[in-house]
């Protein structure tokens, strides 16, 4: 394909595929990738980026960012993708160049807690409140036994669903 | 909670005004008037809709929409509850006067339902509020609701919806349970 070929000319591109007539993937190196961006979305018209997504490869230790851009006059998509370091994630922002990237960057350090550096709002809450524990998307959180744990027993373990009524749980806390 | 008193319930009401010689007439007058918050905390309240309108016509019970919790009676937990909605519904539960009853949707406030292992989807509802009438179903259609919400009127006219009375009752049990899972209550300010 012609914009993977002049990819593979002008950057580091560890691996490309065309997946299907309009969606190709290129795999690059971390330092490659915002030139990279920046290429495509001035000399190629990918002007849109549609999302940023994270990968957990645990058992790489590593975390892999998919940028996934979009032709709107050739119709073509185009993801990029870099793996990081698993154990001290971080990253560069890329909000200046796309301004919708803050909220997925804001996404991405809350649910993997991949440090965007020069992002200003990746620090707020957005879906998690209160958060106390690892990131929860990441492939060693156990969202069974924390859920356990913080909203308690699904039902009793007996395996016969009787549940306590909560009258009954009054009075026990009142007795306290 | 602090400077965010105005937001919760800080201390239970000196006087709760129900009851009295016109108890009864005023349980029938409630029950044949029922009017819904039309706020919709999970997947459930894509069934509110056809409930509401013309197809199922709850209307023809006495019951429509309203948009600010003062005006309403029954708030519907449609579905799922994340500790982020949990807060606002809370809030929302405060804000309204008493009587107020409280219907749950769907699987997911009884026990979890098929979120029960998620890290963000409360377990049980009725930790955190008291639930009158539950409403099983994964979502229930329309006809469910509306036989849940014939239920509620006739416990609404025997005075047996009592919810509203155990929370002010129990409102420090209640408030653990809640803490335990919100931390952090301030509300963020919406003032765009």
């Amino acid at each position: 394909m012609e914009i993977l070929d002049k990819l593979k000319e002008k950057f580091e591109i560890l691996q490309s595929q065309e997946k299907r007539k309009d969606l190709a993937l290129v795999g690059t190196t971390e330092k490659d990738l915002i030139p990279l961006l920046v290429y495509l979305k001035e000399y190629e018209g990918y002007k849109t980026l549609v999302m940023i997504s994270c990968v957990d490869w645990i058992e790489e230790g590593k975390f892999e960012l998919v940028y996934n851009l979009w032709n709107p006059s050739k119709k073509h998509n185009i993801l990029v993708k870099t793996k990081i370091d698993r154990e001290a994630p971080k990253f560069q922002t890329i909000y200046k160049i796309w301004p919708q990237a803050e909220a997925y960057e804001r996404e991405i350090h809350e649910m993997f807690g991949v440090d965007f550096e020069g992002n200003p709002t990746q620090h707020e809450e957005l879906i998690l409140e209160d958060w106390d524990d690892i990131p929860p998307m990441r492939r060693d959180f156990d969202t069974l036994k924390y859920s356990m744990e913080k909203f308690g027993e699904r039902e009793p373990k007996s395996g016969i669903i009787i549940r306590k009524q909560i009258s009954e749980q009054y009075d026990e806390w009142r007795r306290k | 909670m602090g400077k965010d008193k105005n937001y919760f319930l800080n201390e239970k009401p000196e006087k709760m005004t129900y009851g009295g010689v016109f108890r009864k007439i005023n349980d029938w007058a409630r029950a044949r008037s029922l009017w819904v918050v039309a706020y919709g905390t999970g997947c459930g309240s894509i069934e509110l809709r056809p409930t509401f309108t013309s197809r199922f016509d709850a209307e023809r019970l006495g019951m429509r929409m309203v948009g600010t919790p003062r005006q309403a009676d029954v708030l519907i937990i449609s579905g799922y509850l994340t500790v982020k909605t949990l807060k606002r519904v809370i809030r929302v539960y405060e804000q309204m006067q008493s009587p107020k009853y409280v219907v749950a949707l769907g699987a997911c406030p009884i026990n979890g339902g098929m979120y029960y292992d998620s890290y963000n989807a409360i377990n049980r509802l009725d930790l955190y509020l008291p639930v009158d009438v539950w409403i099983t179903g994964c979502m229930p259609r329309p006809e469910a609701i509306l036989a849940g919400f014939k239920r509620l009127q006739g416990l609404i006219d025997s005075g047996k919806a009592d919810g509203w009375k155990k929370y002010i009752e129990n409102l420090d049990w209640y408030r653990e349970n809640q803490r335990k899972i919100i931390k952090n209550w301030r509300m963020p300010n919406y003032n765009w």
